[in-house]
């Protein structure tokens, strides 16, 4: 589980979060929506402990996350939205350093190596330099490293973006399966892929949390029962 | 804690080795090593049983060398964005720092290894001062050790490695010519403190110490103290830096 209590982020005179509250459970997929600059990235930063709060806190499993920063980062994968991958190292390289750091034993990380690589199909380029593959490549890489220690919580900024159609659908199903006893977070543009996977929405805006509800009750909230509308106006309203 | 260090150490030793930083780095460090040892430093014609030829200018060849090892520790995770995986692990940010500080001095003393074959040339064609240029070494050992702190931090707060690197070599340069005189000066204090201070602040003083022969215990404290702050420097930079 993972609370969110009154937590507030701010650079200089800008609320980048501000007061917000949220629980998720386990088996829970929530997708973070809001507009540019709303402050998804700053609260995904926040809820992965890269940056500290300027007041509130973060309870994964009820731990703080502030006290007890290593034993919650255990227990999270997290995914930023670009430039984090070595590029000189090989995918396999990078996943066994990822592991390493991670404090894997040789015995776990081979057996979650073969999982991982042929969940995310990863397999014919598992030997190939970072730089030289594909942006769809780099993402599930990406994402294999944040699985490879099999987390109770995984944090997803945009991980659909430079996948083609079938690579979507395809991350999107796996997603759906793995997220069954576990915690996703998902931030994104995608109404589909709202619509497509996640069992909630919490919408964020100018750094507040401005809806909490599931994507169908989000639909039904204005006429067209359309969420692009539904995030449109609550988000226009906001302003 | 020590599993991580030595994850990070290994990854950056690589990521020497990889590509031609490495072979570079070595290259012109025995170059102008030797150059300067046999041409500017007089080899043939000083007393030389000490190798004194050899460690008298190795503080400026550190000075121009060890910001090409250290530029890219900080700066390049922070370019590439590979920060913000780096510290969303379950690590500590001073195992992190620990990790690549000992890479870089690693790298350095790989560097004064290459030496060795003057050390055994002059014992085998000359006589050699044995026990001086063990002191000697302690004394290059140590001031690249506080040179890589020193570079790390300047690392630490660029976001560019060329950035740290230009850094990295005016402050080197000023450390090593400097002898705070004009602070102390400024200070306008008794001669005998001023003096105390003087040698107590210098870091050549303290080094040329050791190359003479006198590995004295505030030599060696003065070195470990650098390093000491500048790490745990470097470690605030970091937390101050991604909030």
């Amino acid at each position: 589980m993972i609370v969110a209590e009154n937590l507030c982020k701010d650079y200089g005179n800008k609320h980048a979060v501000n007061n917000v509250n949220f629980c998720i459970s386990k088996g829970e997929i929530v997708s973070l929506l809001g507009p540019n600059g709303a402050g998804k990235t700053t609260l995904m930063r926040l809820l992965t402990g890269y940056i500290e709060p300027t007041s509130g806190e973060v309870r994964i499993f009820d731990q703080d996350l502030k006290t007890q920063r290593l034993e919650c980062l255990r227990r999270i994968g997290y995914v930023p939205e670009s430039g984090f991958l070595y590029n000189e190292m090989s995918v396999c390289d990078f996943l066994h350093y990822t592991a390493r750091l991670r404090g894997m034993t040789e015995e776990a990380y081979q057996g979650n190596l073969r999982l991982t690589v042929d969940n995310l199909e990863l397999r014919e380029v598992i030997n190939q330099k970072i730089e030289t593959l594909s942006k769809g490549f780099k993402r599930r890489t990406g994402l294999a490293a944040a699985l490879i220690h099999n987390p109770d919580i995984l944090i997803l900024d945009e991980p659909t973006e430079g996948l083609d159609p079938n690579q979507k659908v395809s991350l999107r199903n796996f997603l759906r399966h793995y997220g069954r006893n576990k915690i996703i977070i998902i931030s994104t543009h995608i109404m589909e892929e709202v619509e497509a996977m996640a069992d909630r929405v919490i919408l964020l805006n100018h750094g507040k949390l401005v809806k909490d509800t599931t994507p169908a009750e989000l639909k039904e909230l204005f006429p067209e029962h359309n969420i692009e509308t539904a995030f449109y106006k609550i988000t226009s309203e906001a302003k | 804690m020590i599993k991580t260090i030595m994850t990070i150490l290994k990854k950056e030793m690589m990521s020497y080795f990889e590509g031609v930083s490495a072979w570079v780095i070595l290259s012109v460090y025995i170059l102008t090593s030797m150059f300067v040892t046999f041409f500017v430093g007089g080899f043939f014609s000083i007393n030389n049983s000490g190798l004194f030829s050899f460690f008298y200018f190795q503080p400026y060849i550190m000075a121009l060398l060890i910001p090409s090892i250290t530029m890219r520790l900080w700066a390049e995770e922070r370019k590439s964005g590979t920060l913000e995986f780096l510290l969303t692990q379950p690590i500590s940010v001073l195992s992190v720092v620990i990790g690549k500080y000992l890479a870089a001095w690693l790298m350095s003393s790989i560097m004064l290894l290459l030496s060795i074959p003057l050390w055994i040339y002059l014992n085998i064609y000359f006589s050699a001062d044995n026990l001086n240029i063990i002191s000697g070494y302690t004394g290059c050992i140590l001031i690249t050790g506080s040179f890589c702190a020193l570079g790390c931090l300047i690392s630490s707060f660029c976001s560019s490695p060329a950035v740290s690197y230009l850094w990295g070599l005016i402050i080197l340069f000023c450390l090593n010519v400097s002898d705070f005189s004009s602070i102390i000066e400024a200070m306008h204090l008794p001669q005998i403190i001023e003096l105390r201070l003087h040698k107590m602040l210098s870091l050549s003083s303290h080094y040329y110490d050791l190359i003479n022969g006198q590995v004295g215990l505030d030599n060696i404290l003065y070195f470990i103290l650098i390093i000491i702050i500048c790490l745990w420097l470097n470690v605030m930079s970091i937390d101050y830096k991604k909030n």
